[in-house]
């Protein structure tokens, strides 16, 4: 699903963010990625989204060779990945299901099909009978939840996590990974960057660990302090 | 573009109007008064122009004989007269239709004045020919080329009303093309000064269009149809205007305006002014939108 080979990203002044990385990442697996701030974590997030370009290297996600996609492809590279962030970045002035079928109308559904297909992914996420609110008026678990609704609903092959517990308490925390497992368990490859140490520990998945922008280590059912 | 998308993008460029509500009633309000204007400029033109084909067709040049010249020859004269190119028409006038029409005009009220010259007609040398032409500017060159005809004495030439107008519809349309300039330069701006707020204050939505994978096209089409919508409402508002008042103001102007009545009896209903005037204030209206807003939109929407 993910291939990294020999990727390294620097920017124009210090040393790279991403320094000379070799990773692979089978389809349906579900991958942490942990370490500090600066490690490299976010840009290698944005390489994945092809927000940024490596400064050598190649990437190749889900069959597609990043630096051979022309710019009028992008959106359709992008329509594979759904994305999740740490600030929910969800649109304030739109209820949940409005949020939510938002992504299906960018990719242009037809009508019918997003009447259809909303209903079963709030319901998933266990936020059908708030599918009027506000994000005002939802909780933090909740807004997450939402932006978890909205980056699956196009049915990606890969979701990508930054920080996706980050603004949440322990118990939201939990719901939300519990939510990821989900659907991972449905066939989707889950890529979580993350800090949070407990829930790493408790999931028993593969750890990648970033330090200064190498990977220090990449374990199967690994642990947080393992790195 | 799917239905369902455009559908998506129209309603789209109406919240977007929404949210900016007052840079929108700017935009809408300059769009405004520059179709307005061009409105009333043009209905004007309008107007000035079908004055003068008015008095084209009335004024006509008078062509008088010298003396003694028999029937015949007169006759044979409006022959050539006729034969001209741009006499449109000829019409003549005998000494006896003459001195009966001066009386006409001169001594009513005073019969007895004109009693008096019963047996003398003293117009008995005023037969003539009333010759229109097609186009005032041609009748230079007909007056000069019957002045070569002979017989002919002396020919009577009117033109000056006409002259004058055509002036006045010159000086007009330079006018008028050169406040509309300025206005439609101001309209632009406006414009693009609105889809620009409209796309700072969208920023945080646009990027996650682009996360989840929006087309530039599907990025961009809702300030596209923003930058339509003003632009058709600021056209459609003046232009109801206009259609509404420009009947009650012609009304208006002839009833006022004695000089306007005698010039002509009317003028062009609203519509024949609207059968014009609709296509292209819309046309521009919409244009200017579409105009503003692309070139906003690649400006600061490098998607």
């Amino acid at each position: 699903m993910i291939d990294l080979d020999h990727v390294s990203k620097s920017y124009e002044k210090g040393q790279p963010a991403v320094n000379d990385i070799t990773l692979h990442v089978n389809k349906g697996e579900f991958v942490f990625v942990v370490g500090e701030s600066g490690s490299g974590k976010s840009t290698l997030i944005k390489l994945l989204l092809h927000e940024l370009a490596p400064t050598s290297g190649q990437i190749t996600v889900n069959d597609h060779v990043l630096s051979t996609l022309r710019h009028k492809d992008i959106p359709k590279y992008r329509r594979e990945i759904g994305v999740v962030f740490q600030d929910f970045r969800l649109l304030n002035d739109r209820n949940v299901y409005e949020n939510v079928a938002f992504a299906q109308h960018v990719v242009e559904t037809p009508g019918r099909k997003i009447r259809k297909r909303v209903p079963e992914v709030l319901q998933m996420v266990g936020l059908a009978e708030k599918y009027r609110s506000l994000p005002r008026q939802l909780s933090g678990g909740e807004q997450q939840r939402v932006a978890v609704a909205r980056a699956i609903v196009n049915r990606p092959a890969l979701l990508l996590a930054d920080e996706p517990t980050g603004n949440l308490d322990p118990r939201n925390s939990l719901d939300i990974m519990n939510l990821l497992q989900k659907i991972n368990d449905n066939g989707t490859t889950v890529l979580v960057v993350t800090h949070n140490r407990e829930l790493v520990d408790m999931f028993h998945k593969r750890v990648i660990t970033m330090r200064r922008g190498i990977i220090a280590s990449d374990v199967e059912e690994g642990k947080y302090h393992e790195a | 573009m799917r239905p369902s998308s455009l559908f998506y993008n129209i309603k789209q460029g109406f919240k977007n109007i929404w949210r900016n509500r007052m840079f929108s009633m700017a935009s809408i309000a300059t769009m405004s008064a520059c179709i307005l204007l061009f409105s009333i400029f043009f209905s004007i033109l309008i107007n000035v122009n079908y004055m003068i084909r008015t008095l084209e067709e009335e004024v006509g040049v008078s062509v008088l004989f010298d003396e003694g010249t028999s029937e015949e020859r007169i006759k044979e004269i409006g022959t050539e007269i006729e034969k001209l190119d741009h006499v449109t028409s000829i019409a003549y006038t005998s000494p006896e239709e003459a001195w009966a029409s001066f009386c006409e005009e001169y001594f009513e009220g005073n019969e007895e004045l004109a009693e008096s010259f019963r047996s003398d007609n003293p117009l008995e040398y005023s037969a003539s020919y009333t010759v229109h032409v097609d186009e005032i500017e041609n009748q230079d060159a007909v007056v000069a080329r019957i002045e070569k005809i002979e017989g002919v004495r002396k020919i009577n030439q009117s033109a000056s009303a006409v002259s004058t107008l055509t002036a006045f519809n010159t000086l007009m349309t330079y006018g008028s093309i050169a406040i509309i300039a300025v206005l439609l330069v101001v309209a632009v701006f406006l414009i693009s000064n609105t889809v620009s707020i409209g796309i700072s204050v969208r920023r945080h939505e646009i990027a996650i269009m682009k996360y989840i994978g929006a087309t530039d096209a599907f990025v961009r089409a809702p300030f596209i149809v923003e930058g339509i919508l003003l632009g058709a409402i600021g056209a459609a508002i003046p232009l109801a205007v206009v259609y509404f008042a420009y009947d009650r103001l012609v009304g208006i102007l002839l009833a006022r305006f004695d000089i306007l009545s005698t010039i002509s009896s009317s003028l062009p209903d609203s519509m024949v002014v609207f059968r014009i005037l609709l296509p292209i204030g819309l046309i521009l209206g919409v244009g200017i939108g579409l105009f503003g807003s692309i070139i906003t939109v690649r400006k600061h929407l490098s998607v």
